[in-house]
């Protein structure tokens, strides 16, 4: 009999596929890289600086509070919080001052995962948590700081057609003409205040100035429901956050996601279906007149879809819960976008879906193999 | 050929069939003192009917059964009987064996050789099996004719032969398809017969093609299955066989189905057609971790550390020695144990071979849930089960988890879900109010 050996212990299965958390983060990671490339063409280097220092600041504060906290630092490089860095900053307006990234950046780790107790415990999406916490507390910087894409290579003020037209459409509200490369939903917002103000003078019998004010509310839609307007959206020809410029490069990512097994494709095909569905319903100044395309292409619905509604850990684990979880927050971000105070809504509404998130695991658990036929 | 079929989930291993998969199967003589387990089936271990210093010869009964659920166990070889104790065991921590110093492997046939089965009834097929000490080849050792005595209000009427060894590195059924299909047929028959039922299929997953085709011109219903881990659970082969959905809590025999493993319908036709208990089978020893991997045919009691040295022994670095698959299979702290009748597989693997195991926590990624072939939630029973809140481990269905190990498989932060899962079962059970489906 051959001498016997001694082995170590351990629980099956012995084997594990080769996809661990931090090649997921680093994955997610690359496919935001083309959109930053976007962000840096149209709004020049000042872009790429302000997503380079919110990064820094989130490993940083990441490691910082590992440390404080006597957990192991190796976390703060698993990937999760170059992912987290790089969001907020995409989801600020790319004239704001440097340091406010790096306040969003650090409040968005510190307070949004860590005192959760980190990777996978956090409630809502730490990004989008940072950036609501720079809207509550620099409203003004946050809502005035759009450029003009190109304008930092061209001079010009704004190298955007449609939005030259739509100034001009514009030039007749009070204070209008202190938008700068406004971003194609403030200027559909405005529409919308258009249509209000002129069922107001309709009500106080002025007809002439209502019917003027409706049709520039109608021209200034058509303008952006045009091919050109579609086509500058889809490239990223557009006022706008940092990271949602370019439809086609965030498409770029988000085919890569999916051919590396990252993207579950229920969740942003939900909310992207959801958002032009409810777009066409009530997008629009009536009903079911809506502009599905132009929703969908304009502000951050693309890079929220496949970057912030796919967040694995704010969002849920069972098949049909994302799927609810998708159209849930399409839905509110619609609302937002057609009745809300603000001109878009698709950060709120993945945040305020992330905090049900619990409650639609719950309701969604799936039937267990079995279940079906013995109950029958 | 058509689509093969398939359950719904799962998971794709790398197979490393290869290593052994043509290697034929070699018998190998009974080691000069084997260690004959009195546990090696699921249930009560036979009680030991011999005494130190006794002489024994071979196809003697050695352990008596202890109940329903318990098989009688027989000694391979002549010999005298060393001592009785509890051992080491690959299945479970340690349990009572009779260690028997061979003098001889031959005779055997203690029952009365049955050339035509079909002149004997059922019930004495299905006596001879129990008496045969045949249980489950393919890993769980349940009691065989256990499977074969339903109660009366069930009624059977399919036969489904598993060919599929879902498990990676595993090749001991797809050689034993390649190299005896006639005894697995003649099993097959008489298993049929014993249930009385006229539809049996054997399924087979299709990256075992020469077995498929070998057996389809031999006559046998073949179900070709699509390669995904665990294709060979019971319940996931009914529903891609013959698409019935085995109840949660349930047997297949409540959808009429029976299954049975390859290897246990050629040990069947050896205690029908030879009279000869159940005191061999063929083990694939694999991995990276052995010089020439191989399928060995080895007696029941010879200790692993011979089955690697017959496959040329340990070459390089082993990390992890396994017993079974390495799915499901236990590690091993020694190669001290004895084979059963339910060894599959004796794998030495290498550090590149095996999962780096570093937990983290759970990222929500949802792959577990996509997987599971019990559609359970497994990111979520297993948090629960960390913070004990036993209720909602329940709830999401925890005790229908079969333990295959596909999410722990897939999950990227490495969670130790089985274990936390287990762990949950336990503590249901142990609360009293855990409702089966
Ligand atoms: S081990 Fe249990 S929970 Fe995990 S995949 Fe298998 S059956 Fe599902
Ligand atoms: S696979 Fe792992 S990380 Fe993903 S949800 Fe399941 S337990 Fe969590």
């Amino acid at each position: 009999m051959a001498q016997t050996r001694r082995f170590e212990l351990a629980i099956s299965p012995h084997v594990g596929s080769p996809q661990t958390t931090r090649k997921i983060m680093f994955d997610v990671v690359i496919a935001l890289l083309p959109a930053l490339a976007a962000a840096t063409w149209f709004f020049g280097p000042g872009a790429l600086l302000l997503v380079a220092l919110s990064t820094a600041t989130a490993v940083g504060v990441e490691y910082i509070c590992l440390k404080f906290m006597k957990r192991p630092v190796s976390f703060a490089f698993d990937g999760s919080a170059v992912v987290t860095g790089i969001l907020l900053a995409y989801n600020v307006p790319p004239g704001v001052p440097w340091w406010l990234p790096v306040l969003g950046s650090a409040f968005a780790i510190a307070v949004g995962k860590q005192a959760f107790g980190g990777l996978g415990h956090n409630i809502v999406n730490p990004a989008l948590l940072g950036r609501a916490f720079l809207m509550a507390s620099f409203p003004i910087l946050m809502t005035a700081g759009w450029a003009a894409p190109e304008s930092w290579r061209t001079g010009e003020d704004c190298g955007w057609d449609t939005n030259a037209i739509v100034q001009e459409e514009l030039a007749i509200l009070p204070g209008a003409d202190a938008i700068s490369g406004a971003t194609p939903l403030n200027v559909l917002k405005q529409t919308f205040d258009l249509d209000e103000s002129s069922r107001t003078a309709l009500a106080e019998g002025e007809t002439e100035v209502a019917a003027e004010l409706e049709a520039r509310a109608v021209s200034t839609r058509s303008a952006l429901s045009s091919s050109g307007t579609y086509a500058n959206l889809f490239l990223g020809r557009r006022g706008g956050c940092i990271g949602e410029t370019s439809v086609l490069l965030l498409l770029i990512g988000a085919v890569y996601l999916f051919a590396r097994g990252v993207l579950e494709p229920r969740l942003p095909l939900s909310y992207l279906g959801a958002v032009a569905v409810f777009a066409w319903i009530f997008g629009g100044s009536g009903w079911f007149d809506g502009d599905p395309l132009f929703h969908v292409l304009a502000g951050g619905v693309v890079l929220g879809g496949f970057f912030m509604v796919s967040d694995m850990v704010t969002t849920p684990v069972t098949p049909k819960g994302r799927i609810i979880f998708g159209i849930g927050a399409g839905l509110i971000t619609m609302i937002i976008r057609r009745w809300g105070g603000y001109p878009e809504g698709c950060s709120y509404s993945i945040l305020l879906m992330n905090l049900v998130t619990p409650l639609i695991d719950r309701f969604t658990k799936p039937k267990v193999f079995g279940e079906v036929k013995s109950n029958g | 050929m058509t689509k093969p079929s398939t359950f719904r989930g799962g998971t794709h291993p790398p197979g490393h069939k290869d290593l052994s998969s043509g290697s034929p199967i070699v018998r190998l003589p009974a080691p000069e003192v084997v260690t004959v387990p009195l546990c090696q089936h699921l249930g009560a271990p036979s009680k030991p009917v011999v005494t130190k210093g006794d002489r024994v010869v071979r196809g003697q009964e050695i352990g008596a059964q202890n109940g329903f659920i318990s098989l009688p166990t027989h000694s391979p070889v002549n010999g005298t009987v060393k001592d009785i104790k509890d051992l080491p065991m690959p299945h479970r921590r340690s349990g009572p064996a009779v260690v028997i110093e061979t003098e001889s492997e031959d005779g055997g046939c203690v029952f009365e050789p049955w050339s035509d089965h079909a002149s004997h009834s059922p019930a004495e097929i299905i006596d001879r099996i129990k008496q045969a000490g045949v249980c489950g080849m393919g890993g769980a050792s349940f009691p065989t004719y256990v499977k074969l005595s339903p109660p009366p209000d069930k009624t059977i009427d399919t036969l489904i032969i598993n060919g599929v060894e879902c498990e990676p590195y595993l090749t001991a059924d797809h050689r034993l398809m390649l190299e005896n299909p006639s005894d697995m047929i003649l099993g097959m028959e008489m298993l049929a017969y014993a249930l009385g039922v006229e539809r049996c299929m054997i399924g087979i997953e299709v990256n075992k093609p020469d077995a498929i085709e070998l057996l389809e011109s031999m006559g046998v219903s073949v179900v070709p299955l699509k390669v995904s881990y665990p294709q060979g659970a019971e319940k996931q082969l009914i529903d891609a066989t013959v698409g019935r959905e085995v109840p949660a809590g349930g047997l297949p025999m409540d959808v009429g189905v029976v299954v049975q493993n390859v290897g246990t319908a050629a040990a069947v036709a050896c205690a029908v057609r030879d009279g000869m208990p159940s005191m061999r089978r063929i083990v694939t020893v694999t991995g990276l971790g052995v010089a020439s991997p191989g399928n060995f045919e080895a007696c029941v009691g010879t200790p692993f550390s011979d089955l690697i040295e017959a496959a040329g022994g340990y070459s390089g670095d082993v990390e992890r020695l396994i017993s079974g698959g390495p799915m499901m299979g236990m590690a091993l702290f020694t190669d001290g144990v004895p084979v059963t009748k339910g060894t599959s597989g004796v794998l030495a693997l290498e550090p590149g071979e095996v999962r780096e195991v570093s937990e983290g926590p759970c990222i929500r990624c949802g792959k577990c849930v996509d997987v599971c072939p019990i559609r359970l939630t497994p990111s979520i029973i297993a948090t629960a089960a960390e913070y004990e809140r036993w209720t909602i481990a329940r709830d999401f269905g925890a005790l229908n988890c079969m333990a295959c190990g596909t999410c722990s498989y897939v999950c990227p932060s490495g969670r130790y879900l089985v274990h936390y899962i287990k762990r949950a079962q336990d503590a249901i059970r142990a609360m009293g109010t855990g409702k089966e489906a």
